[in-house]
Formats: C-alpha cells, structure tokens, sequence
C-alpha cells in the first residue's frame, strides 16, 4: 500500500506546483464551504433565540465580524447575503480546484499517451511480434483511463473528503469537544468497513469481468466465424454456447448487485447511525441546556457534509491498487528500449545508391528456439534482380527482415553498397529500402494518402503514374470517389490483389534504391502479375529488386534465384539452369506445373 | 485521422420515446423488480423528505421542554425511518440487479439468435467490431440505465412534491420563499446537463479515435517503419491526444463551474430561508426555530432530486442510440429464412417424424441439382450471374474455373442458399430450394471456403466442429486424409493444441488443411470447396490429392479449381466469365475444343515472352 502510494505521489510530482495550488484552492473552498452554516449558527443563537448565559466569545466574535446583534437584528437580509457571499466565493475556489487538478491530470495524461505512441512507434518490430495487439491497446487505452480517472477524480475525492473533515474540526472543538466527539465517532468504522468490503469483494468485480470478456470473445469469434457456422448450420449448437457464458454473465453480474446491495445498505445504516449519534447527543446537551439550537443545526450540518465524502474514501482506498496494477502496465511498455537507442549512423544519399547488397555468414535465431537461419551467404549485385523461393518456414521472410533491420542477426553481417547495415542510421536506410508485404497493411484514409503515404510531397502526376505501374490505376478510378476513397474500417473493402497492387504503387512512388516484395503478388491474377512484372522490367536497373514468392513463374525472370530450405540456400542459378538439376526448385516447377498452379492467380481476387 | 469532425447534432435531439417503449418491453418479464424500484423510489423519498421535519419537531420538543413520551416518539421514529431507508436502499439494489443483468442478458440472447438467422449481405457490411459492441457495450448501457431510470424518477418527483406540499403546508410564505430556488436549480442543472453531455460525447468520440491511432501504430508498425513515417505519425497523434485533452479539459471546466452554481443555489435557499423565517420568528409570528432549521435543510436537499432527474435524462439521450442500434438490429427481419408454409411443414413433421425424412418432412437425400435460369445482381443495372443453368447428376464432380470475378464464388454461394436467387431457381431433387428447410439444406452442404476461419480452442475441436461427439479416431482419420496429422502431431499438445484467436496460432496453410479436415468428418452430402487449399504448400498439396479425390467421388462436388490435378479428374468442368458458362466439357473434349480453357492452359505454360 505504502510503496503504491509512493509510485502514483511520483506521477502526481510531476506537475507539483498545480496540484499545490489545487490543494490549495479545495482547503479555502472547503473552510468557506463550513463557514456558511456558521451564520444561522449566530443568527439563531445570538439573535432569534439568545440563550440564558448570552453568546460565547467565538459566538460574539462572529457577530461583530457580521456587524453587531443589533445590526443583524434589524437587517436579517444581510445574514441571507453573507452565506450567499460565503457559498459563491466557496464556489469560486471549488472551481479553481477542479479546473486546476483536472489541468494537471491532463498534462500528465497527454504526455503520458503521447510518450507511448512514440515508444511503440520507436520500439523494435520484435516487441510487437511478441506482443498481442489487443493488450498493447488497452495498456495505452483503458490502463491510462485508469490512471486518469484515479488522478483527477480519486485523488481529489480523498483529498477532498480529508480537508472537509479536518477543516471543520477547530470549529467544532470551538463550540463543543463534546459534540465533536459525537460526530465523528463513527467514521474510522465506516471507512474501514469500506476498505475491507471492497477488498474481499473484489473476486466478485473481476469475476464480472471474466465473464464479460468470455461473452465478447464468444460473440466475436460468431461473429467473425459466420460463415463456418451456417456452412456447417451450427447455429443452435452456438446459440446454445453462448447461452450458457450469457447466462454466466448474468448470475455473476446479479451477485455483484446483490454484494453491492449489502455494502451501500450496511454503509447507509452506518453512516446514518453517525448522524442519529450526533443529532441525539446534540438533542440531549439542549435538553440539558449545554447545547444551543444553533449550534445543534451547525452539527447536524456539518456531519452530512463530510460522513459521504469519507464514506467514498473507504470505497476509493480500496481501489488505490488497480491505479497501480494499471500504472505498472503502462511503465512495462515506456520501459521498452527504442530502436535507436545509442544509435548514429552513416547517412545515405539516395542518388548515388546502387542498391548492391551482401549477406556475409548470416546466422540469426528468434530467442531461445533453434536458428531460422544458418550462416547464409550470398551477393546482389546493383541493379539487379533475384529471388527467394523455398518451401513455407525456410527462412526467406526473415532475410527481408534483417535486410529492413527490423530484427539484427546474431551473427555475420550485411552490407549495402559495402557499407555494413549498422553503420548506417535506420531511418536513412529505410528510406532507401521498400517492402511489400503479403498482406499490406492500409491506413484508413484515402487511397490517394495511402499511395503517398512514404512521400508526402509527391505529385499528382507521380502517383497516378506508380498506380499505373501496379496496375491498380483503372480500379482506382473505379471507385465512385476515385483517388479520394477512403478504406478501412470506415472506407471500401478492398480484396487481397488490390491491397497488394497499392501497395506496391506505394513503394514504387518512392523511387527506392531496394525494392522488396515479400510474396506481395500472391493474390494478383497471373494476367495481372505478368503485366506488373513487365512495367518493373522496365524500370530494370533503377533499382535492386528482391521477389520472394511461391509461384514460380513470378521469379523466372530473375537473374538469379536462391533456393532456400531449413535456413540454409541449397541451390542458386537462374531458372533455365535451376530446371535442369534435379532438385527442390525442379520437383516444384513440376508439381505446380503438373497442377497448374497459375489458375490459384486467375482466380485468386475472390469477390465477396 | 487527423481531421476531427465528430457528429454533434445529434446531441441536441429529443428523446425518442416510441424507441424507449419498445425497449422498456424487454423488461416487461421483469415487472415485478421494475415495481419494486419504482415503490422504492417512492417510500424512499417520504423517508428523506419525513427525517428533516423529525429533526425540526425534535428541537422545538425540547426547547417547549414537552413531555418525554412525545420526545421518545419523535426519536424512536426518527430511528425506525433511517432503518427503514437502509432496508429499502438493500431492496432496490437487489432489485436493480435483477431488472438490469435479466435484461441485459434477454436483449443479448434475442440479438445473438438474429444474428444466426441475418443474411451474409448484413454482415459484408458490418464492420464485426461494431457488431459485437451492440451485444456487448450497447447491452449493457441500455439495461444497466433502466432500474435507475424508475428509481431515480419516482424518487425525484415525489421528493419534490411531498417536500413542496409539505412546506407550502406548515408555512405557505416561507415555503413559497424557499421555492425560489427550484426553478433556478431546474435551469441551471438543465442547460449544464446538456453541455455535459455533448462534451462528453465529444471525449467518447475522441477516445475511439484515439483507440484507432493506437492500432494503426501497432498493427501497421512494419508499413510505418520500411516507410520511415514515424515522425508524422507522432505529429498526427499528438493532434488527436491534444484534442483529447481540449476535450477533457472543456467537459472538467464544465463539471467545475456547474457544482459549485449549484451549492450557491443551495446556499441562497438557506439564506432567504434565515432572513423571511427569522423576521417571522423576530415577530413571533407563528414559526418555530425547529421549523426554521427544517426549511434550511430542505433547501440543500433541493438540488439532489433536480441533478439526478437531469442526470438520468442525459442518460437517456446518451444511450438512445445505443438503443436505436440493438432495436435495429432486433427489429430487422432476415432476408433469407424459411418460409411460413415451410415452418408449419416443420412443426408437423417434428410431431409424426419418418425415417429418411428430412426435419421439413421433405426427402432427406440430395441427388440431384439444378439452377433454372438463374440471375443474381446486387444492383439490378450490374448482375453477376445471368440465365444461369446447370443441372449436376448424382456423385458428379463439377469444377468451376475462369477468371476473377467472373462470378464462381457467387455461384457457390447461391447453392449454399448464402444469397437467393434474384430471378430463377436451383432445385434439390426437384424441389426449389426455397420450399425447403434452410437449416437441412445447410446442414447437408461441406463448404470449405478459401479464408478459414477456426474457433479459439483446441485443434481436435475445430475439426469436430460439425460432430462434437466425434471420436478422437474418426478426427485422426480426417486429418490424416488431408496430410495434417503430422504436422499436428508435432504442435506442443498435439490434436490438443489451442489454435488461438481465429486459428491465429497456425499459418494459413495449416488453418486451411484443418478447415478441410473439418469438411470431411462432417461427411456431408454435397461438398463445395472455393479455393480451398491455395495457401497449402506446393509439395503436401500434391500429397492430399488423392484422399481428397476419394472423397468427393461419392457424392456431388462443385470445387472451384485451382489444381489441374483437380479440374482433370472432375467429370465436367465450367469455364464461367462474365456470370455465364462460356465452355464445358470434360478435360479432354474442351482442350481439343480450342477455346477458352486452351488459352487459360497456355497461358500458364507458355513462360515469358
């Protein structure tokens, strides 16, 4: 508890001048607040009802401060305005307190969603291979909606309900230690009752929660499943699933209520027994004549002021531990290393690049499991074009991704232009390198954005002119908004053979030294495919091109073919030469062929 | 992204009440607790408005120095009320429970059981994120208001009239003083309600936002690293986290000035109070200082029923389209369902059921099918499918190929009665499909579909999906015909081995063979295959070709092509363009025929030119 206190006071000292003045602000704003039932305290004791041993001095200093017995007497509108006067300017200071924390809270929040922006827009492409997107998101998301309602509504209710309770205290000690007492015998109960409740029932919370996301998995996976579902007409068989986690939700969800139910009652009664406490000592000191009637109403005022605010402080201390469970979450992604760290490199000028790549003993493995690749060598020269092929798992994605330095080789090394690939700065190299990927990944805007997205400055003429070489133009203008569709989520659906050829219009515009398409025609239709490769033949010797495909009639027109398998490159050679030795690449080319493997790609861009 | 325009008209709208009505009838089952929050509501407020009037009574007793009967009374009924309130506060959060989970888990079960029956078109253009928020968080923020709705609605009026009546009633002056005050609450609270809620409408909307940049980051992170975009997308963050905050700030400033207004109201309630009530008590004109006391409470206590009847009002206009989402979707009738006449023909087959019957009474076997003259568009001036006929005899396999587009997919889907027919028919052993049961016919069908999908759990339960009681031998058969037992074997746990999410765990290749297996154990009657194995290897391709060709040779297939292997062995193949059969004919006869199926055959061999 302590230590948890400790590392969410460290979040709030980051703006500690604000929350000082908020604070500030909220003990003024409560003292104005307890100053107010002061005034009928005075008026009824000093003046409609003077008692038998007349006003005592804290009595007769408030009335001279509102201008004498007589005066008030006379003028009791002046009474009305003062505790007007007083509860505006409390008003006035509550505002400053809530607009102040709130300023606060936000600046901490703004950075802290900005800071993990930019540590999973800077962190290596590994983390995110090893993190699932769902729980990224919801670190960045509802873990920092945690901390920021913890910060700006629960911090300032327990800070709140202490100085409600604290600065009427030397009031009350001042008309009567007794009555005092009286009133704030109960609290230390109260609140630890609702420490304690909250504590033991927090099974039952996340219980609810469980279920829920058991509910929404449930409906997700229907939902994203339909198809199989009415293919196989599972529908009563699902429908009966869901039933039963829909019925589990439900049960768990009434017992949280019925839990609930006994807190928020067995609090009421305690909190209302602190009043009946109050209000019945307060009846017995006037009957005794130790007590005013003004003062009685000053107590009983009093205590519903502050018996709620310390009764959410139960319920909130209680919940000090998810701000905290949620805080570490968020520091386990800002704790992430970036990707540049300790990092400045050679920059490379794109115009002079020739594009020659070497691999020189590459060996690299993913953590502890055996090595995806085996001491991999091979040269590009500048200019060129070559392929990777080999069966799934043989290691040809993972060259794309040491060549982009989206993971490091554990040994050997790679050279562009002879230059080895740590030497230069990560973002001059990629910018000099562009992939495709099988399944592009779009942004959801329109598709004029999308194809500029890695040159903003690109004209009109370029774009068109990329869109064309990917034969993708024609369905662009397709669409009724042209360019200016947008896709996603939001926007069109656009099938597999588009993302891919936009895609590819993207790298293209860029004019890049390397061009890498990872399996990124697999779901372009031969005809198409054999148009695309055309146009890049065309373009031959303006950049280094690397094709890994499946389809062998994408890469036979490469100068030169790697064969790769288990990691290592069993074969090279061109495709004529490749086709004549028996081997992997021949028994392939024979069973695609044999097979006819082209018709997957006429028929590959499969229309809803 | 970066422009934020989010729709705040509708902010401004009424409430719908038809729309309520209708929801409120889900709720209906639940009458008995709805009564119980709305008596509670009622019993609460005499409760609260009774305890300040006790007190008031208290005093004077005590001042007058009555008897002490009068004053145990007062006290001890002072007592049995605040333990009253307790009970009732238990009582109604039982209560609630009971109206909000009940409903919450009706509207989801109702919603889910149309959601089995909707057409595929509603789900091609429904996004599954926003499909499951209606079952969850639209769910959830429509039932979960209603309990509270009753409760805070007959509290809050009564507490307003019974305290109103009852001043007006002890002291029609002071009462009509202390009055004042309701007006300016009502005011004030109503136009910041308003504002409170189109600011928070506007962070909701932000905050989606927000959740979408996070994703594009996350999701798109090798697109944004190889196209160094990573300055320009914190740039375009920033702007949305900066609106986030504007936002926040705005709804915080609002919420900060709106509070305190409202205790200075409460504030001015007691002050006109002290001033009117003590020149009457200066006077001696009839009122006691218990009284006064009284009336000072109850101007505080104004300000509560106001702030919670404008609250539960900004509920209400927050969840209406909540609301109007589920109803759609309740209300929307599916498209392509059973027929009256077939629903009765069901009821009577269930209660005198034949052997060999289907569940519609019908024949149970398909032999034979056949479109006549089938068009199918899904805008009358583009059709995808035109005069189509095909009549496929028993145990035929039919391969379908031509080019993208051109319309294969929409037939296969038009069998599996996925779309209807817009014009024509297809018959099942001579009987339009359409006087059939729909869940026979699918039940009858193996469709394997080119993107498969898996259920989060393990692989043996994937592929007994279509026959959960399936023994672990008949899955390992299955998956041994499609060559997938090795490489299952070879998973961590196994034929136990979870999937993940949508089958994430394994490559496309692998979901594919499963899909595939899956088919089979299901031993259908008709098998259809769209692209169902493209994404398997070259080589294990190769390898299942003949367990799959054992398979469909007993019952009829129609296999969108995609080997040669296949579209060889299958007795007729349909060279489809354009929505239409442009060739048929078996392998041989349509190679020789010169047309269309050569050229596609060239082509493929023909290497570069």
């Amino acid at each position: 508890m302590k230590t948890q206190a400790a590392s969410i006071t460290r979040v709030m000292m980051r703006e500690p001048r604000i929350y000082g003045a908020a604070i500030g602000a909220m003990v003024i704003s409560s003292l104005l607040l307890y100053l107010a039932p002061l005034v009928p305290l005075v008026v009824i004791d000093g003046v409609l009802r003077p008692s038998e041993q007349g006003p005592t001095t804290f009595e007769l200093f408030l009335l001279s401060l509102m201008g004498g017995v007589d005066f008030i007497s006379a003028n009791l509108w002046w009474a009305c305005v003062v505790i007007l006067l007083l509860t505006a300017f409390a008003g006035l200071f509550a505002y400053f307190r809530g607009v102040l924390a709130a300023n606060a809270t936000e600046r901490i929040v703004q950075k802290m969603r900005d800071d993990l922006y930019q540590r999973l827009q800077r962190a290596p492409v590994g983390f995110i291979d090893r993190s699932e997107t769902g729980d990224l998101i919801q670190r960045c998301t509802s873990d920092v909606d945690t901390v920021r309602i913890f910060l700006s509504a629960q911090v300032v209710e327990i800070a709140r309900a202490v100085a409600m309770l604290i600065v009427p205290l030397p009031i009350m000690l001042m008309i009567s230690p007794i009555m005092t007492l009286a009133s704030v015998l109960l609290l230390p109960p109260i609140v630890l009752f609702a420490v304690f409740y909250f504590k033991r029932i927090r099974s039952a919370f996340i219980d609810v929660e469980e279920a829920e996301a058991a509910l929404t998995s449930t409906v997700q996976e229907n939902v994203t499943g339909i198809r199989v579902v009415r293919a196989f007409a599972q529908q009563d068989q699902e429908t009966e699933g869901f039933d039963v986690r829909n019925g589990t939700h439900r049960d768990l969800d009434n017992y949280l209520y019925r839990v609930l139910a006994w807190f928020w009652s067995t609090s009421d009664l305690m909190c209302m027994s602190q009043k009946i406490i109050a209000v019945g000592t307060g009846m017995v000191l006037l009957s005794m004549g130790r007590l005013e009637v003004g003062a009685l109403f000053f107590f009983i005022t009093a205590v519903s002021m502050f018996v709620w605010p310390i009764r959410q402080m139960g319920r909130i201390l209680a919940e000090l531990g998810k701000a905290q469970v949620a805080l570490g979450r968020i520091n386990y992604v800002l704790g992430q290393p970036e990707e540049t760290d300790g990092e400045s490199g050679a920059t490379l000028d794109g115009s002079v690049l020739s594009g020659a790549i070497s691999f020189q003993n590459v060996t690299f493995a993913h953590e502890e499991s055996a090595p995806v690749l085996h001491e991999v060598s091979f040269d590009i020269a500048g200019g060129s074009t070559i392929a990777l092929v080999g069966p799934s798992g043989c290691g040809k994605s993972t060259i794309i991704n040491l060549l982009m330095r989206f993971y490091e080789p554990d040994e050997g090394q790679i050279l562009l232009d002879g230059m080895a690939l740590n030497d230069i700065d990560r973002l001059s190299l990629r910018s000099n390198l562009s992939i495709v990927l099988q399944e592009p990944f779009l942004y959801s805007r329109s598709l004029r954005d999308n194809l500029a997205m890695g040159r903003s400055n690109a004209e009109e003429v370029e774009i068109v002119e990329a869109a064309n070489v990917a034969a993708i133009h024609d369905a662009i203008v397709g669409f009724d908004e042209g360019y200016s569709t947008v896709v996603g989520e939001r926007g069109v659906t656009l099938s597999g053979g588009q993302r891919q050829r936009l895609a590819i219009a993207r790298a293209l515009l860029r004019d890049p030294a390397v061009l890498v398409l990872d399996d990124a025609l697999s779901a372009v239709d031969t005809k198409t495919e054999r148009a695309i490769l055309a146009a890049l033949q065309q373009r031959h010797h303006r950049h280094t091109t690397i094709i890994v495909a499946h389809r062998l009639t994408t890469v036979m027109q490469a100068d030169e073919v790697l064969v790769l398998d288990q990691g290592r490159i069993i074969d090279r050679g061109t495709h004529a030469e490749l086709l004549e030795r028996e081997g992997l690449y021949q028994r392939l080319w024979k069973i695609q062929n044999e097979g006819m493997d082209a018709m997957t790609g006429l028929s590959g861009e499969v229309a809803p | 992204m970066t422009q934020l325009s989010p729709h705040v008209e509708d902010v401004l709208g009424s409430v719908d009440r038809g729309l309520w009505r209708r929801i409120a009838g889900h709720g209906y089952p639940y009458k008995k607790s709805a009564l119980s929050m709305i008596g509670s509501g009622i019993l609460l407020a005499v409760i609260e408005s009774l305890l300040p009037l006790i007190t008031g009574y208290l005093i004077d007793a005590i001042i007058g120095k009555a008897d002490t009967s009068q004053i145990t009374w007062l006290a001890v009924s002072y007592v049995g009320l605040s333990i009253g309130f307790c009970i009732l506060v238990w009582w109604f959060i039982v209560a609630a429970g009971r109206l909000a989970t009940g409903m919450a888990h009706d509207i989801r079960r109702a919603s889910f059981v149309r959601l089995q029956e909707l057409e595929f078109s509603y789900f091609d253009t429904q996004p599954a994120g926003w499909l499951v928020s209606r079952l969850t968080s639209d769910c959830r923020k429509v039932a979960s208001l209603m309990p509270w709705l009753l409760l805070d609605l007959s509290w809050g009026i009564t507490f307003l009239v019974v305290v109103s009546v009852g001043m007006l009633i002890i002291n029609w002056l002071l009462g009509l003083c202390v009055l004042v005050v309701v007006p300016l609450l009502v005011l004030v609270t109503f136009i910041f309600e308003r504002k409170l809620l189109r600011s928070s409408r506007l962070m909701r909307k932000t905050n989606s936002e927000l959740t979408a940049v996070y994703n594009e980051g996350i999701s798109g992170v090798r697109t944004s690293k190889s196209l160094t975009r990573e300055v320009e997308n914190i740039d375009e963050f920033q702007s949305v986290s900066q609106a986030m905050r504007d936002y926040t700030m705005l709804n915080a400033v609002q919420t900060s000035i709106f509070l305190p207004i409202v205790t200075s109201i409460g504030g001015m309630g007691v002050g006109i109070a002290l001033w009117v009530g003590g020149i009457k008590i200066e006077q001696d004109a009839g009122l006691s200082i218990g009284m006064l006391i009284a009336f000072m409470q109850y101007a505080v206590l104004f300000a509560m029923p106001v702030r919670e009847l404008a609250a539960r009002l900004s509920d209400l206009k927050g969840a209406q389209a909540a609301g109007e989402r589920i109803q759609g979707l309740l209300e929307r009738e599916p498209e392509i369902q059973d027929s009256d006449e077939v629903r009765s023909r069901i009821d009577a087959a269930t209660k005198g059921k034949r052997s060999g019957a289907a569940v519609d009474g019908g024949d149970h076997r398909i032999e034979t099918i056949e479109f006549r003259d089938v068009s199918f568009w899904y805008k009358p001036e583009e059709p995808v499918i035109q005069h189509f006929d095909l009549s496929i005899r028993p145990a035929e396999t039919i391969a379908l190929v031509g080019p993208t587009g051109g319309g294969k997919t929409t037939i296969a889907s038009l069998l599996c009665r996925f779309y209807e027919p817009c014009a024509g028919g297809i018959f099942m052993n001579g009987v339009e499909y359409r006087k059939r049961s729909l869940h026979w016919l699918q039940s009858s069908l193996g469709i394997v579909l080119q993107q498969p999908h898996l259920f989060s759990g393990s692989v043996a339960r994937n592929i007994a999906y279509a026959q959960p009681s399936a023994t672990i031998e008949q899955i390992e058969t299955a998956a041994r015909t499609v060559e997938a037992h090795d490489f299952i074997t070879q998973l961590p746990d196994g034929y136990d081995s979870d999937v993940g999410e949508g089958g994430g765990r394994l490559s496309v290749g692998q979901r594919q063979l499963i899909a595939l297996a899956r088919a089979i154990l299901a031993d259908p009657q008709v098998f259809i295959m769209d692209e169902a194995t493209s994404s398997v290897d070259t080589e294990t391709e190769h390898h299942i070709q003949r367990g799959i060709e054992a398979v469909l040779s007993r019952r009829i297939a129609v296999v969108i092509a995609h080997r040669l292997s296949t579209v060889r062995s299958a007795d007729r193949i349909l060279v489809i363009d354009g929505g239409e059969i442009i060739e048929q004919g078996s392998h041989q006869a349509l190679l020789e025929a010169g047309g269309a199926y050569q050229a596609l055959y060239r082509r493929h061999f023909a290497g570069p030119e």
